[in-house]
């Protein structure tokens, strides 16, 4: 992605509380202009990575580079990083103008340049008319706005976001998550994005680290860790899919050969396969299974009885009864495309491709 | 709102007379303290036959107690400025912050709130000729000052602790060191609680007796005063004299209530 020297470099960072390890060794580049994001449940140091990077905690180990500077034990006021905060943290006895032009003032600005870089930042996020309004006066999305305004108004070569939509109704959420992918796009800034919600991290970054528990459980691109999860966390955490416990039985070519339900499956493997007889899971996601009445030409098929049907608007979701019955698989079908699944017996079948097979 | 069960009428009635009779007991001993002061005559007691202004005129005429009302004055505003400054130093020391000695710090400021008002006055009377400080205005600002401190640290404390960590840390992520973070933030955000804690000991010290009388030079503040003027016989004079004091009082408490919960609210 860039031959240049990144942004960002962590190196080795480790926090630790008192016994509870927030964060294990942690090493990352984030490339200029990238939107990242930190994915991962509650405690599993995501929070760290971006207070430790905004300067509000110093790491037990390891060190920050910002820009080729060691900004590891710099205070936040010397960092050229801003950050917009879950609660928006706007300063409510200042107008939406006052606010915004608070790091201005900071950062020594005469005042006209101020009012300039001011009025520029307002504009670009329309808050124009909202300039001599207080906080309090304003809605959830538009104090979303004006903590984004804020925050990008010193130009800060990193921009940290800690689940500002957290705050928003589901109706709104979306068009923020829009809107700040564009405006991401439109100021070629490093977004750091740290949420929970792994919906609004397939739709917005560039790139998602996922985390537990201190560590990077993956690193890749959203289709990477949609399609091919490395971990069944990752496969667990993003997206809903189906999990298939079986045996190893080798490789063929880059596939690996799995037993499952007394049919042989092709799938993708990740680095460090397991070895011949041990137990594996691999990961089919929903949409990947195709339906049909005959046998179909995909290298892997089984054959299952329709047990349930749930309408779900554009498509409807259905669960199919493998082997004995007690496995079950569950997939789309399209409505529109009229694909009949009326069938008691039906055959399901994948590509080898879709098929990730999981290091545990 | 309306979860509460319904009372029944007796109840109700029952709860309204003695909540009525709860406010006569208050007020009943105001309401005649005024009266008298409107009485032309001498002696006080009832019946009043006739009305007159004459006491408020001699009160406004009287050099000598308009001088005490502003010297009781400038104590309160002097003693205020000093426990702001101190308490709120105070209330942002020890709130939030975990260190050796906090809770003896914290006592330590507290505590002339809960000496009686007796005993603080000797002690101080004994401490200042101790320290050779002669009685007046300034033994009385610093005895003052000293016991009004805790109720500032107290509402100031209480203020601060609703202070979400976030704006000083947006304040400092925008550049702001910690000393322009506390001067542009985290005083704006105390102002309800300084302007409430200002008004409670401006009324406190204006209201104080014992302390001042103790540590009081040949100038009387305005409570000491009146208690001058009693021993020679109660007049319909210091009826007038507390009226105004009571009226101005109740103002000043009123509007700073008022205002302080609307600044509360607002933010």
């Amino acid at each position: 992605m860039s031959d240049q020297t990144p942004l960002v470099r962590i190196e080795g960072l480790s926090k630790h509380f008192g016994d509870t390890v927030a964060l294990d060794n942690l090493t990352l580049d984030i490339a200029k202009g990238e939107f990242v994001t930190f994915l991962g449940p509650s405690g599993c140091g995501k929070s760290t990575t971006l207070r430790i990077l905004g300067g509000f905690e110093r790491p037990t180990t390891g060190r920050v580079i910002l820009d080729g500077e060691d900004v590891t034990r710099q205070p936040p006021e010397k960092r050229h990083v801003n950050m917009v905060f879950q609660d928006y943290a706007l300063f409510p006895h200042m107008t939406v103008a006052q606010n915004v032009a608070f790091g201005l003032e900071l950062k020594g600005m005469s005042r006209s340049e101020i009012r300039r870089r001011s009025e520029e930042i307002m504009s670009f996020l329309e808050l124009e008319s909202y300039a001599s309004r207080y906080p309090l006066q304003l809605s959830g999305g538009q104090r979303q706005r004006v903590a984004l305004a804020r925050a990008l108004a010193p130009d800060p070569a990193l921009l940290l976001l800690d689940e500002p939509l957290g705050a928003l109704d589901a109706k709104l959420r979306g068009q923020v998550q829009q809107e700040l992918k564009s405006i991401q796009r439109r100021t070629r800034k490093t977004f750091f994005f740290v949420t929970h919600d792994q919906e609004e991290a397939l739709t917005m970054s560039d790139r998602i680290v996922v985390m537990n528990k201190g560590k990077v459980e993956q690193d890749g691109t959203p289709e990477e860790l949609y399609f091919r999860p490395a971990s069944r966390f990752v496969a667990e955490f993003i997206g809903e899919t189906n999990l298939l416990s079986g045996q190893m039985r080798g490789t063929e070519g880059d596939k690996v050969v799995m037993d499952w339900e007394n049919t042989t499956l092709l799938g993708t493997a990740p680095a460090g396969i397991p070895g011949k007889g041990q137990p594996i899971t691999a990961s089919v996601r929903l949409e990947k299974l195709g339906f049909s009445a005959e046998r179909p030409q995909t290298a892997n098929a089984v054959q299952g009885r329709v047990v349930g049907k749930t309408f779900l608007g554009s498509r409807m979701a259905v669960q199919v009864a493998v082997g004995d019955g007690d496995v079950l698989l569950k997939a789309y079908v399209d409505v529109q495309t009229g694909q009949s699944v009326d069938d008691d017996l039906i055959w399901i079948g994948w590509e080898p491709d879709n098929m990730a097979v999981l290091n545990d | 709102m309306n979860d509460r069960p319904e009372l029944f009428r007796g109840n109700r009635i029952f709860l309204a007379c003695i909540y009525w009779s709860f406010v006569l007991y208050v007020f009943v001993p105001l309401i005649l303290m005024v009266l008298m002061g409107f009485k032309d005559s001498k002696f006080i007691g009832f019946p009043i036959r006739s009305w007159t202004l004459e006491w408020y005129v001699g009160v406004f005429a009287d050099a000598e107690i308009l001088s005490t009302f502003g010297y009781s004055v400038a104590i309160a505003i002097l003693s205020t400025l000093i426990s702001i400054f101190v308490g709120t130093w105070l209330a942002v020391l020890l709130e939030g912050r975990k260190f050796w000695g906090r809770t003896i710090i914290f006592g330590l400021a507290v505590l002339p709130a809960l000496v009686p008002g007796i005993i603080s006055a000797i002690a101080f009377r004994i401490y200042a000729r101790w320290l050779g400080i002669e009685p007046g205005m300034g033994a009385i600002v610093w005895a003052h000052a000293v016991h009004n401190v805790p109720f500032v640290v107290l509402v100031v404390m209480a203020r601060l602790s609703t202070l979400p960590r976030s704006q000083i840390e947006a304040a400092r992520d925008l550049g702001a060191d910690p000393l322009i973070s506390f001067i542009r933030i985290t005083l704006p955000y105390l102002v309800p609680a300084i302007l409430g804690a200002s008004i409670f000991c401006l009324l406190l010290s204006f209201d104080d007796f014992v302390r001042s009388f103790f540590l009081g030079g040949y100038e009387p503040t305005l409570p000491v005063l009146i208690f001058a003027m009693l021993r020679s016989g109660m007049s319909p004079e210091i009826n007038a004299i507390a009226t105004v004091a009571l009226i101005l009082t109740a103002v000043v408490g009123i509007w700073a209530e008022r205002f302080t919960r609307r600044m509360n609210k607002d933010s």
